[in-house]
């Protein structure tokens, strides 16, 4: 067993060093700095981070209301602008300009049809709380009395959905995405490595050394710590980001789901991953890589729409219970399904069996493909071919 | 001892490409597996480094069945270069220096003196699909034969190389030879190498057709040819040679077939006797002619080249 991971850490140390060098992974890993960057900081940039809404009005608003909104600005992470207008028709025309988000002329608000937001909703409530101060004071209540009547606050609103835990919700959903994108970065890569080893006729140097299983794993092994790396550099700035400032929320999440997390997409990547390297072998030149590799991606997106359509919308129904335990959709469904806190942990654990087991299984599939069909060059190799008879090619 | 390959079989299918090969590469002895293209010399070789599973027989070395880990020491290059092309040629020779087993301090040291005796070591940091297609199978064989192995088998190694690279490439094979490596070599190209061969085997079509040290086929052969110039038109003389045929028979220069079991010395005196002989010469028979004369009347010259 010490030799079989000798050869296959070589395998893997010269696969991660010729990843890291190359002109794509720098190109791509800049590319996901930028969009993760770009993604932290452009809300705020655009100033879409604090929205800015225009009230006009017929004369110059009252200080009170000035006063008011402006608190209701910043406790709402909104600025507030006034504009003075000599007669309701004004207003009405400054909002059809788009000059100003509502309009205030005597007991009537107008709305602008687009972008108000819950602005109107403010200035309403403002103006009734500013109305009712003054009768309160004027039916002789303290000031004292009249703040303490107004610090009356609606109860706070949580929405409920299917999913039982939000934060397990998240990482449901993170780990389907997480996994597509470095399947989608990490898969194709696999399959060229393979391709590249077939068509360069390296395959033929390596297998008179090393055990086709430890070519694969090794080469596994090697692109998937570059696109875990490629993965930390896009969630970086993000993490970052949410430390920093609470601009960017993410929700709070117990360590032991993303334990769970980090799991599944381990399993998830293992399993795919060894489905690309049989499929890069099947093919004869570099180029062929993306449509032998398709039915993996299509593979891949029916997983998740199961686990998005099916499972959400009915965790325990007996075909959610079958997709999480599916090995080629439970890494997508199982995480999702157990956001819903109604899966026994027994179940939990016989999807992390069939998923790691049917990977293993797919390492001795893809093994075989390798060292048959790399030996066959010239043509697209057929799937039949390369799991018949032993003796045959 | 040496390397033995005992009674072979291997087939695609329907298709037989080996059917009962067996022959043996002595340590110390430079070896050629030679035939045409398709004879089943890649496939052979693909056996005997356990790429391929034969369908029967064994491959043995020292006496002893051949597993995974006696092959690792072996040193294999392949008929098409089988090299990383992004990867720097000094760093693709220390990788599989250390794939063979070698510590990387080892496997840095016998790099460098490898492609200095080859003639690399200057572009120890280029990148490998930056080399001349030459420099690349220079490299190649360096791959090979980076962890000094005991065995090496090379696939096609001449084919594609201009004459001062086949020269180099010779003699880095019989220095091994000379230092008691065991070294089988496949060619289809047979006349460019019958001068360095001392054993041969030749297989067509999954067979051997013929087998043997080279000089010893090539002079017992009944293809000799005794070379004469003769002033004399009289050929009185040949009477008491009835097997001796005449070839060609211009001028002054006679071409004479001495049949196998004759010593073309006996000829050559009797042809003195009659007359004076100004130039002779006795040529032995091309690896290839051999080849065509083993391999049946039915065989052309399209996959031998000469």
């Amino acid at each position: 067993m010490s030799g079989w991971w000798r050869g296959t850490r070589l395998v893997f140390q010269r696969g991660l060093l010729e990843n890291l060098r190359s002109k794509s992974f720098r190109l791509g890993t800049a590319v996901l700095l930028l969009i993760s960057a770009a993604f932290v900081t452009l809300p705020q940039v655009l100033g879409q981070g604090t929205p800015t809404y225009t009230l006009a009005t017929v004369g110059r608003a009252p200080q009170q209301m000035v006063t008011a909104l402006r608190a209701a600005g910043e406790a709402g992470r909104f600025t507030v602008r006034f504009v003075a207008r000599s007669s309701a028709e004004q207003v009405q025309q400054t909002l059809r300009t788009g000059d100003a988000t509502v309009g205030l002329a005597g007991d009537t608000l107008y709305v602008s049809a687009q972008g108000a937001g819950t602005f109107p909703v403010v200035v309403a409530q403002t103006l009734v709380s500013l109305e009712t101060a003054q009768r309160l004071a004027a039916a002789g209540l303290t000031p004292q009395q009249v703040a303490e009547l107004q610090s009356v606050r609606p109860p706070s609103q949580v929405t409920v959905g299917r999913v039982q835990d939000e934060g397990r919700g998240a990482v449901g959903f993170a780990v389907g995405i997480v996994l597509y994108m470095a399947l989608l970065m990490g898969g194709s890569a696999i399959a060229t490595t393979v391709a590249l080893e077939k068509s360069t006729r390296i395959s033929e140097v390596l297998l008179a050394v090393l055990r086709p299983s430890q070519i694969l794993v090794g080469t596994v092994l090697a692109v998937g710590t570059a696109t875990f790396l490629q993965i930390l550099v896009l969630a970086a700035p993000v993490a970052v980001a949410a430390q920093v400032s609470d601009a960017v929320g993410l929700p709070s999440v117990a360590a032991g789901d993303i334990a769970l997390a980090v799991v599944w997409f381990l399993l998830g990547f293992g399993l795919y991953a060894f489905v690309y390297a049989a499929c890069g072998a099947l093919v004869n030149k570099v180029t062929e890589v993306n449509s032998v590799t398709l039915p993996i991606v299509l593979a891949l997106v029916s997983g998740y729409l199961v686990a998005i359509l099916v499972v959400m919308d009915d965790p325990q129904s007996a075909w959610s219970v079958l997709a999480s335990l599916f090995p080629l959709s439970a890494p997508l469904a199982m995480p999702l399904r157990w956001a819903s806190g109604e899966v026994p942990v027994y179940q939990l654990l016989v999807a992390m069996a069939l998923t790691a087991g049917a990977a293993a299984a797919l390492v001795s599939v893809a093994s075989s493909i390798y060292r048959r069909a790399l030996l066959i060059t010239g043509r697209r190799v057929r799937f039949r071919e390369v799991v018949g008879t032993p003796d045959g090619h | 001892m040496g390397l033995e390959v005992i009674d072979v079989a291997h087939s695609f299918g329907d298709r037989a490409a080996l059917d009962g090969v067996s022959f043996e590469v002595v340590p110390g002895v430079l070896t050629g597996l030679l035939g045409p293209n398709g004879a089943g010399k890649t496939t052979l070789m693909r056996v005997m480094l356990g790429v391929l599973d034969p369908v029967r027989g064994e491959v043995r070395f020292d006496g002893r069945a051949v597993g995974d880990a006696t092959r690792q020491h072996w040193g294999y290059m392949p008929q098409e270069r089988g090299l990383y092309p992004a990867m720097r040629a000094g760093e693709q020779v220390v990788y599989f220096g250390r794939l063979h087993g070698l510590s990387r301090s080892d496997a840095e040291r016998r790099a460098k003196a490898l492609l200095e005796e080859l003639g690399l070591l200057d572009r120890w940091g280029e990148r490998t699909d930056k080399l001349s297609g030459g420099l690349q199978q220079r490299l190649q064989l360096a791959a090979a034969l980076v962890h000094d192995p005991e065995v090496i088998v090379l696939d096609e190694p001449f084919a594609g190389l201009d004459p001062v690279a086949v020269a180099s490439l010779s003699e880095s094979l019989r220095q091994r030879t000379r230092d008691g490596r065991t070294v089988l070599f496949s060619s289809h190209q047979l006349d460019l190498v019958q001068d360095l061969c001392q054993d041969i085997t030749m297989i067509d079509r999954g067979r051997i057709v013929l087998q043997g040290e080279v000089a010893t086929l090539r002079g017992s052969s009944g293809r000799r040819q005794l070379r004469l110039h003769v002033s004399s038109p009289n050929r009185d003389w040949l009477l008491p040679f009835p097997g001796v045929a005449v070839v060609s028979d211009e001028a002054d220069e006679l071409r004479l077939a001495v049949p196998a079991g004759l010593d073309p010395l006996e000829v050559l005196d009797a042809a003195r006797r009659a007359g004076p002989v100004a130039d002779f010469g006795l040529d032995l028979p091309t690896l290839s002619q051999l080849f065509l004369a083993a391999a049946g009347d039915g065989r052309d010259l399209a996959g031998v080249r000469s």
